[in-house]
């Protein structure tokens, strides 16, 4: 299979994927040392760095916090610790993110404004007020409606400021007699000072960063001092309980995770490969076809490389929650894309493929509210088992032969509004291609919702109950059954293979995403989140437009016909 | 397969066709969808099994598959060799539908919570009876009554009331309210013998706190517990004291007379005689005691609110009528009703089933992952010792935790959950689920010939060039 011109391409992209981890990899940066930082937080050991760009999005909304003079932005880390450091400087800022437009009424503040201050906020008796309608409807133990979810991250805006600055929060030394790490509130009084050295190298590193009178020499004299303060602290708090401390060895790991933005990189590759197939798939080009290939396994490795990091980091297969499922479920696709090129060799396939893996990369990338990227424990119920693994990764890889199918029904869809006749061949090939995609499809979802069954047997003690989820699989599988079987007894042409590709696909969206976040009811809810069911409204709807519009073309195309 | 008569064959035709078979999967997918769309919307999942997945609509359309498919097979006959993978899986979907029949019909699934140190022998199943216990002379009570209703689809009315009728004492329930919000109210009340209420704010510069405690019955003690501090509602008895206490004892209709103990002393701190809206200093970490209400003679009724969805503080709640008497009772709570002869005990609840054995709960653990109340694990350790028998002594000690359930005389017994002392935070109570599965080997082996004809029909089409 592998032709001159693609080893030669691959040698080529080798060299640039080589030098690209090169650069972003190797030593922590200078300066950097604190990132690394081992914190106890949320029932795992993480670096400085995700704890501070955790805290900084839930308060703030973003990674980085941005001054309202426009100056350069603030890395979370200096943010979060200077909460601690010096509280009485961040009270005045606009910090706290408030979206929710009844909570700025109520709070009657500027609706104009996204970030208000502390003093803004919380000194009001209305804030007081708003907290105990917050308590009172919890009493009642209803489901939270987006007004007092938002009400909710409000108080917890609040709760983290507060004890982030008390210190009582950033929990970063282990003691041998308790699973609860020490805070820096609570620091033994001899552990103390090695502590306050890295306030002090942090204050006067920040003071350098923005005074320009400081020479470049004496800037990184001052990040060295912190950065050895920060070595220094991390070997005393090693000293008090080493084992405890081992967990968090993986924190520079970590923090280069943090930095690759290792899924990034990888859609970029497949939209490069995307656009090179569709060039030589549109001119029907002889050549090139290896270089394209080069481009999507550069991507498709860089990808599995940042499933892999996960797995390393969270210790588990990250199957977990929509985030996870959508970066497997893209892999999948573009998995499927290139076996089933390698044996049709029809182009197409890798265009369908690329298409929809940059669709979902892209899209657990802009949306981290809705799709949460950070790295959680597990409910008691999903811990270290078997079935659970393997149900939900062969249920997610078989909406990825879905999601395949659809990428490629919507390019079939194109041909038609084009012209039908002219392009009969393409779209026959397009046709097979999406039948395949289902074929697999139906082959892994049909076991997958076995292995689910198995899993609620050992875990339940029921094969079947009705739960949402499971029972939106089925309504795919039997979604995806009929179409089969219509196609065998010729009820669906070539046209109707296509929009069936496109127009299934919404149940698929129904039992991946609706279940969790349009439902929101059964036992699969530790899944559940909210959020983002506008825009995948929209999303469906004008697929739906867009199948209906090629219709009438192709109505119109037969019956001059 | 081709039959004679003419009327016959174009039903056999029908019956095999695709004309039956993808409408069928079709009303399937709508009936499911509907059915997680009723979940969703009522927070229940009971509900939806009730309205849809158990429906004879459910059943008609899964009957019609199930015929559809077998037919199709025998209409092959005799089979060759191509027909094998399309035989397979036809016949693994239909044994998965057998086995869930099976499952349905003869199949036991409930839950059991036993507490600490506990034991237990009854599972508790979703079907409900109403029970009724009688007697005549206030300590013999005979059983009565035993009906199995299922309000939730047949809801009874002020029209239509579920009677029970006992000699002349006609018991009606004339509502049913699925998702009911209890509140107790405290009403006064001329029954002499009924318990006395009291409502009172305990206060200093961190702790805020309005309680009302009502006596069962008149002296019987009931008491308030603060962590640190008690109030008791009763008479201090000799000796029984300890710890930080408060006792607020009736004296008539408007005085009650109050005795403060400390906690390092046995005598009483302070006692004296007040009445509603006094404040009394009780000397521990300043707090003061003010009350707020007093009834001498008071009794607790439920007031149910209806709401639209299940949630965690609901509970399905029946409207009891007796004579001129009205009232409210709660699923697995029971009241007295006072007839012309006899008194009776009346039930709403879950069934219970005697598994024939009973489970001891010698110990349970949580593990919380680190710094966090969020539950990594939990486990507990049980024995089993059958019938009637107690447990001897060094009976073997079983393990049940998450995902690893314990398997005795035909039954399963899984950890679900557990329930935590309000007051202690600690676990009171482990929560098992445990079922007996009678199609579970049924559908195991239908799940695995269905696969393997999955996998051997895609083979026996991938021959084929293009997907037509």
């Amino acid at each position: 299979m592998i032709n001159p011109s693609l080893a030669k391409a691959i040698k080529v992209l080798g060299f640039l994927f080589l030098t690209f981890f090169s650069v972003t990899s190797g030593a922590v940066r200078l300066g950097d040392q604190l990132r690394t930082l081992p914190v106890q937080d949320g029932g795992r050991i993480k670096p400085f760095d995700t704890f501070a760009k955790e805290t900084l999005e839930l308060v703030y909304g973003r990674q980085s916090y941005k001054p309202k003079d426009g100056g350069p932005a603030i890395q979370a880390q200096w943010v979060v610790l200077t909460w601690m450091l010096s509280p009485e400087s961040w009270v005045s800022r606009p910090l706290f993110e408030v979206k929710h437009h009844q909570v700025v009424e109520q709070l009657k503040l500027d609706k104009e404004r996204k970030h208000f201050t502390a003093d803004e906020i919380f000194k009001s008796e209305k804030f007081m007020n708003l907290m105990q309608e917050l308590q009172n409807k919890r009493q009642t133990k209803e489901k939270l409606n987006p007004y007092f979810q938002a009400l909710q991250r409000m108080e917890s805006q609040f709760g983290v400021f507060r004890e982030m600055a008390s210190g009582r929060m950033l929990r970063v030394y282990p003691v041998p007699n308790s699973d609860t790490w020490l805070s820096v509130a609570e620091l033994p009084e001899n552990i103390q000072p090695a502590f306050l050295d890295i306030s002090k190298t942090v204050a006067t590193y920040l003071g350098y960063q923005t005074d320009v009178a400081i020479k470049a020499e004496d800037q990184s004299k001052a990040a060295e001092a912190l950065d050895k303060a920060v070595l220094h602290f991390k070997e005393v708090a090693r000293q008090s309980d080493p084992e405890k401390y081992k967990a968090g060895d993986k924190s520079e790991a970590e923090v280069f995770y943090n930095d690759a933005h290792l899924f990034r990189w990888s859609y970029i590759f497949y939209l490069l490969a995307m656009l090179l197939t569709l060039f030589l798939w549109v001119r029907n080009a002889q050549k090139g076809m290896g270089f394209a290939w080069a481009l999507l396994v550069i991507g498709f490795t860089i990808h599995t490389l940042g499933f892999a990091f996960r797995v390393y980091l969270a210790e588990r297969p990250p199957v977990t929650n929509m985030y996870e499922t959508v970066i497997w479920a893209s892999w999948g696709a573009v998995l499927f894309a290139m076996i089933l090129e390698a044996v049709y060799k029809f182009r197409v396939m890798l265009l369908g493929g690329s298409f929809v893996g940059i669709l979902c990369l892209v899209l657990a990338d802009v949306a981290p509210a809705v799709l949460d990227p950070g790295l959680h424990p597990l409910e008691a119920v999903l811990r270290s088992n078997y079935w659970l693994i393997v149900h939900v990764m062969t249920i997610s890889i078989s909406y990825a032969a879905f999601l395949l199918a659809f990428g490629l029904g919507d390019i079939g869809l194109i041909y038609y509004v084009i012209d039908a006749k002219k392009y009969h061949e393409q779209i026959q090939k397009i046709v097979t291609g999406v039948y395949r995609a289902m074929q697999i499809g139906v082959a892994f979802l049909t076991p997958g919702i076995i292995l689910g069954g198995i899993w609620a047997d050992e875990s339940w003690g029921r094969f079947w109950g009705w739960d949402p989820k499971e029972t939106w699989a089925l309504i795919v599988l039997l979604g995806y059954i009929v179409i089969l079987h219509a196609r065998i007894i010729g009820w669906l042409k070539n046209f109707g293979m296509l929009a069936s590709g496109v127009i299934t696909f919404s149940l698929v969206i129904m039992a991946w995403y609706g279940v969790n976040f349009v439902l929101g009811a059964g036992l699969h809810s530790y899944g559940f989140g909210a959020g983002g069911v506008e825009y995948m409204s929209v999303f469906v709807l004008l697929h739906f437009l867009f199948v209906a519009y090629a219709y009438t073309i192709y109505r119109t195309q037969k019956g001059e016909a | 397969m081709v039959f004679k008569n003419k009327a016959f064959n174009k039903f056999w035709r029908f019956s095999c066709s695709f004309q039956l078979g993808i409408p069928v999967m079709i009303v399937i997918a709508v009936l499911t969808a509907w059915g997680t769309i009723v979940e969703s919307q009522y927070n229940d999942a009971t509900a939806a099994k009730k309205i849809v997945f158990d429906s004879w609509m459910m059943w008609v359309a899964l009957s019609l598959l199930v015929y559809n498919l077998t037919v199709v097979v025998v209409d092959r006959w005799p089979w060759k060799l191509h027909h094998y993978p399309f035989i397979t899986v036809h016949a693994g979907i239909v044994t998965i539908i057998v086995g869930g029949y099976l499952t349905s019909e003869f199949g036991i699934d409930g839950q059991m919570s036993v507490a600490m140190q506990g034991k237990n022998n009854f599972v508790a199943v979703p079907q409900t009876d109403l029970i009724v216990y009688a007697t005549f002379d206030g300590d013999r009570y005979t059983k009565v009554a035993d009906r199995e209703v299922d309000f939730f689809l047949k809801p009874p009315t002020e029209q239509k009331p579920e009677v029970l009728q006992f000699g002349d004492d006609r018991i009606e329930i004339i509502k049913y309210v699925p998702y009911g919000v209890l509140q107790t109210k405290v009403k006064p009340t001329q029954d002499l013998n009924a318990g006395a209420s009291i409502r009172f704010q305990l206060m200093n510069a961190n702790v805020k706190q309005v309680q009302q405690i009502t006596q069962q019955k008149k002296d019987r003690s009931t008491t308030f517990n603060l962590g640190p501090a008690q109030v008791i509602l009763g008479a201090p008895k000799e000796g029984a004291v300890s710890g930080n206490q408060i006792y607020i004892e009736p004296i008539d209709s408007e005085k009650v007379k109050y005795s403060i103990f400390h906690n390092d002393q046995a005598k009483v701190f302070k006692t004296g005689q007040m009445k509603i809206g006094d404040v009394v200093d009780t000397g521990w970490m300043a707090l003061e005691f003010r009350l707020l209400d007093y009834l001498q003679n008071a009794s607790e009724e439920y007031e149910v609110t209806e709401v639209s969805m299940r949630t965690d503080a609901t509970v399905p709640v029946v409207q009891i009528r007796h004579r001129d008497m009205i009232r409210w009772l709660a699923l697995n709570d029971m009241i007295k009703i006072f007839g012309e002869k006899s008194a009776y005990l009346f039930g709403y609840q879950n069934r219970r089933l005697d598994l024939g054995f009973n489970i001891h709960l010698n110990q349970f653990e949580v593990i919380n992952y680190e710094g966090t109340n969020k539950a990594k694990e939990y486990a507990s350790q049980v024995s089993i010792a059958s019938g009637s028998e107690p447990l001897q002594p060094g009976a073997e000690s079983l393990q049940i935790s998450m995902n690893k359930p314990l398997k005795h005389n035909g039954y399963t017994i899984y950890q679900a959950s557990f329930t935590t002392d309000e007051m202690t935070g600690k676990p009171s109570a482990s929560v098992f689920s445990i079922n007996r599965d009678p199609g579970r080997m049924v559908k195991y082996i239908g799940s695995l010939v269905l696969c393997l004809g999955i996998v051997w029909l895609f083979y026996q089409r991938r021959k084929k060039a293009t997907a037509i």
